[in-house]
Formats: structure tokens, sequence, C-alpha cells
């Protein structure tokens, strides 16, 4: 062999030694953010600043939970139109994806290219015509006009990620089920989403990563402190929190929280998916 | 975009039952809800955007003006400056990107015992939103109390990062990589791990170095891949504005202010409808071009 045994070990140890690097690199900014959330007001603007609390406190968290609407309505608001946003996108998009995945029809490439060509689109193009739209309907401050928006921006990506997931399970499984009675819904429902579970769980999580996050529809649209979601809360936290850095980091472990968890519940099916080549094009 | 051969050979037959003539319309049924949902809201939205560009609002009003919202871009100084400043950005953004992207694929791909838990703890900037990866990150620059920027005193004698236009770019440019590197090199991998072992192990035996294998085998196998992400990183960064706006909201004196922020400041604070939709116009029409371009690379290094 050419590569010998102390060389294979100085690999094992410099490979591990580059991931643990790069590892701290990325965890560092919400590391710090969560030490500093646990530290009292003055420990916060002592220098030079230190990475861990002198002393553990949870006065930022109070002070998020009881004086601002974080958890009240920001946070709730976000899950609602994450989770709704989310659900419906992946729903909508498994039957656009079969159809393109299974049906040969005249226009289908065509029609495929120009979904995905809409990725192109950027985001603050159609915000205007987007609040206009919204306030004529009177869907300004709803959630219903939250979820709408995050299902159109979605569908692309998800259609993407499904149809590619589609096209790796073989037709004749449902051939075999139709043969034996089942209508086309039917075996859509009862073989294809169980073998594509990790597809719609990846899309699903993409979706709710997405919607969680996003900003810039939500600053737009949502006026009203009730219809906030938990990142135009935090933006407009600005004013009121100036030097008060253990509150705005913990209502930032606050807003990360959830998807984290999320993720981690999930993680295994999505990165399974997206090494499968889910969004290899 | 880009088709999957060996994919869609897969598909080889439509189920029995979806012959019959009742059946026939089954894929417009299902193509139903999600054709209605993008033309309501993708495309008219985007198509309206482009007729607001010839307008003027006045009191609610729209007024055709022609092309004079862009006859005014492209005298606007500003609007110059802020293109020449996403070229900086996305240019940066783009390279480091792919380049680390590529490099933890790489490392992952070793297969160390651990790598799993690497991928979980590399994976946590991505659930992280714009807002908070901006607040986070303008904590640690604070001009007081930053913990990153106490290390850069020495060498900033004592002034925040922020205050140096320079200085304020590299934030906004290492955020938004941080960001955006998990995603990446998880795609990188999975394309590095369709490469097969064997051929990577014959070419060591021959003698071939890492580097070697990795540009002469490894990356031409993976190159559709790699344009594919390049093209998403390029229109992910010309549109970027989440971010920037948290973090530096453009400053200072517009040193951070892409065509992407520039377009939010004119259209929402200003509230010059027509002026933002023209240049939401010219940023499609950018994003389009480099889409293009890439793909135009692509076809002509898989032909030769």
């Amino acid at each position: 062999m050419v590569r010998s045994a102390r060389q294979k070990l100085f690999d094992t140890i410099s490979v591990n030694g580059l991931l643990v690097m790069v590892c701290v690199v990325s965890l560092f900014p919400v590391a710090y953010a969560l030490t500093t959330s646990f530290k009292p007001q003055f420990e916060v603007l002592t220098r030079p600043p230190m990475f861990f609390p002198q002393q553990w406190t949870v006065e930022g968290y109070e002070e998020v939970i009881f004086n601002t609407d974080l958890i009240r309505y920001h946070l709730v608001n976000t899950f609602v139109n994450a989770f709704g946003g989310s659900v419906l996108t992946v729903a909508i998009a498994v039957l656009a994806s079969y159809a393109f995945s299974r049906y040969r029809f005249r226009g289908s490439k065509v029609l495929q290219l120009l979904i995905l060509g809409l990725i192109m689109i950027p985001s603050l193009t159609n915000l205007v015509p987007l609040y206009r739209m919204a306030s004529e309907l009177g869907l300004l401050n709803t959630n219903v006009w939250m979820i709408s928006v995050y299902i159109a921006g979605g569908l692309p990506w998800s259609i993407w990620v499904l149809k590619a997931f589609f096209d790796s399970i073989p037709a004749e499984l449902e051939e075999a089920a139709q043969i034996d009675g089942c209508s086309v819904l039917m075996s859509l429902w009862y073989v294809v989403v169980p073998l594509s579970a990790p597809g719609m769980v990846t899309a699903f999580l993409m979706e709710f990563v997405f919607n969680w996050n996003e900003f810039l529809v939500a600053v737009t649209m949502l006026t009203k402190n009730t219809a906030k979601t938990a990142t135009v809360g935090l933006w407009s936290f600005q004013a009121s929190f100036e030097t008060a850095f253990h509150v705005w980091m913990a209502a930032c472990i606050l807003i990360m929280l959830p998807v984290i968890v999320a993720f981690l519940i999930v993680r295994r099916s999505f990165f399974q998916a997206i090494l499968q080549g889910a969004l290899k094009g | 975009m880009v088709t999957q051969p060996a994919r869609s050979a897969v598909r080889t037959t439509t189920p029995a039952v979806a012959r019959s003539r009742f059946n026939r319309f089954v894929p417009l049924w299902m193509l139903l809800p999600t054709l209605l949902i993008l033309l309501a809201l993708q495309l008219y939205p985007a198509l309206y955007s482009v007729y607001l560009s010839f307008n003027r609002i006045q009191a609610g009003n729209l007024i055709w003006v022609g092309t004079r919202n862009y006859e005014r871009l492209f005298r606007d100084a500003r609007f110059i400056e802020s293109l020449g400043t996403s070229v900086v950005f996305v240019g940066c953004y783009l390279v480091l990107t792919l380049s680390i992207g590529m490099l933890i694929a790489v490392l992952l791909n070793q297969r160390v015992k651990l790598t799993s838990l690497y991928m979980v703890l590399l994976f946590i900037p991505w659930v992280v939103s714009d807002v908070v990866a901006g607040t986070m990150w303008r904590w640690l620059f604070q001009q007081d109390y930053g913990i990153i920027q106490q290390w850069l005193n020495p060498f900033t004698n004592n002034v925040s990062l922020y205050a140096n236009p320079t200085g304020s770019m590299i934030i906004v440019i290492l955020a938004s990589v941080w960001r955006a590197l998990p995603f990446t090199s998880l795609v990188f991998l999975g394309a590095l791990q369709t490469v097969p072992r064997e051929v990577l192990e014959s070419a060591a035996m021959d003698g071939a170095s890492r580097i070697t294998s990795f540009s002469r085998i490894s990356f031409p196998l993976i190159r559709p891949t790699f344009i594919v992400v390049t093209i998403f990183t390029t229109i992910g960064g010309l549109n970027a504005v989440g971010l920037i706006l948290t973090l530096t909201g453009g400053g200072p004196g517009g040193a951070t202010q892409t065509s992407g922020v520039y377009l939010y400041k004119i259209g929402w604070q200003f509230g010059d409808f027509g002026q933002g939709a023209a240049i939401s116009v010219v940023l499609f029409l950018i994003n389009l071009v480099a889409t293009l371009f890439y793909l135009q690379f692509q076809r002509e290094r898989t032909m030769g």
C-alpha cells in the first residue's frame, strides 16, 4: 500500500483537528449568545468581556418572557405561519411532483423549468405588489396571508426535492397496487408516500426553517404587534433594549430553540435525503 | 433547468390505469392547486412589478411614465455604487462559500468516526435566521463589549470594525458565509460520495497525489452539482437583504449597501415604488444572465 499506518494516523488526527476547528468557528456565535443570555446586566457591560458568566442568572429570559410579547404573540404567530405554511406546501407539492414524475404530457418539461425559474425572482420584487394585494383584500396582519405567501414561495423548492424522490421510486410498485384495485390517489397515499417519507420530511424541514426565519415579507405585511412574528419582534426590540445584550441574546436563543429541536429530531432523514442528491438538479 | 438522465431513465411507464380515458386529466387536477397559487402569488406580482416599474405612484394612483424610472436609475450614483458593492459582496461570498464548503465536504468525506456528530454541529448556523444571526454577530463586534472586537482592538486602535467601511464589509461577508456553509458543504458531500472509491484508490496506487486526484477525478465528476450550487449561491448573494440590513443597515456611509439593500430602502423606506420596481427588474435580469452564463459554462465543458 502507498499509505503507511503512520500516515493514516496522521490523516485521522489532522482531519479530526480541522473538523473540530470548523465546528468551533461555526458554533462560536451561538455559544457566545447562549452564555451571554445567562449573564446579569452589569456583566454584559464589563470590560474585558468574558466568555462565561461569573454569576449565572436567568434575568434576561425573565425580561423577555414577562416584559415583551415574544412568547405571548410573536412565537405563537411564527409557529402558526411556519407550520401551516410548510405542511400545506408539502401537501400541494406532493401532488404536483407526482404528476411531473409519473405522467408524460405535453408541456411537462417546460412547466417544470418555468416553476423552477420562479426561484430566480428576487423575493423583494414581489413585496410591493403583494402588499397592495393584501391591503385590497383586507389580509394585512393575518396568518392566512402569510401562509399563502409562504406556500407560493416554497412550492418551487419542494416540487424540486420531491420530484427527485419520486423519480427514484420504481413505478412498477404503484402499477401492482393499481392492478390490485387501488385508485391513483390511493396508490399515491399507500405506496409512494410511505416510501418517500425522507423526501417529504426534508421538504418539510427546509420549508419550516425557511418560514420560521422569514423576515422581509413578515416585516412588510405585519405591523400590528399581535400579528408580528419573532424575527419582526426581534427587529423592533432595537428601540427598547439598547445595551441589555443579555436580553437580546435570551430572545435570540428562544427564537432558535424550536427550529434546532425540529432539526435534531429529523436530522437523519434530512441528511440522508440531501446526501442522496435531493438538490442535485 | 438541469435534467437528470440517470433518474429519468427510471420512469419508464405510466401506470396502467392512468391510460384509460377517465384518468387522462388526472395530472392536470394534481397540478391545479400549484398552478393557481403560483399564478396568483408569484407570477402575477412579478408581472405587476414590471408594470409598476413604468409608473409613478402619486396619491395612490399610478401614472404611466414610460422608461423614466430606468433612465433615472442609471443616472443615480448611489445605485451604480450599490451595483459595485454587490459585485464585491457576491464575489467574495461566492468564492469563500464554495471553497470553504468544498474543503469541509472533503474533510467530512474522509469518514472519520465522529462524522455524524460533526455534521450536526456544523449544521446549526443553517437554522439561525438572518435577524438572529445579525443580532448575534453585531454583539460579537460591539464597540465596547464585543468579545471578538476585544481581540481585534490592538490592531484597530480600539475602533470597532463596524466603523470602518472595509471592516463592516468583512463582517457582512463572514456572517453570510457562516450562514451558507452548512448547506453548501452538505450538498458537496453528497456529490463527493458518488465518486467511486475504487477509482480514487487505484489512482493513489498509480502515485497520484490527493490534489491531483481531486482535480482530475473527483471535481470533473461533481461539476454539475458545483454549477448548480454556484448558481444558487450567486442568486442568494445578489438577493441577500435581511442579514445585511440587521448587521449594518447598509452603512457605514453606504459601504455595505448592495443593490438589494438599496432596493429595500428606496421601495420601502422612501416609498418610491416605481423606482424600487425598476431596480427589482434590473436585479432579476442580472440573476437571469448569471444563471445562463453558468449553464453555458456547464454545457461547453460536458460537450468537450
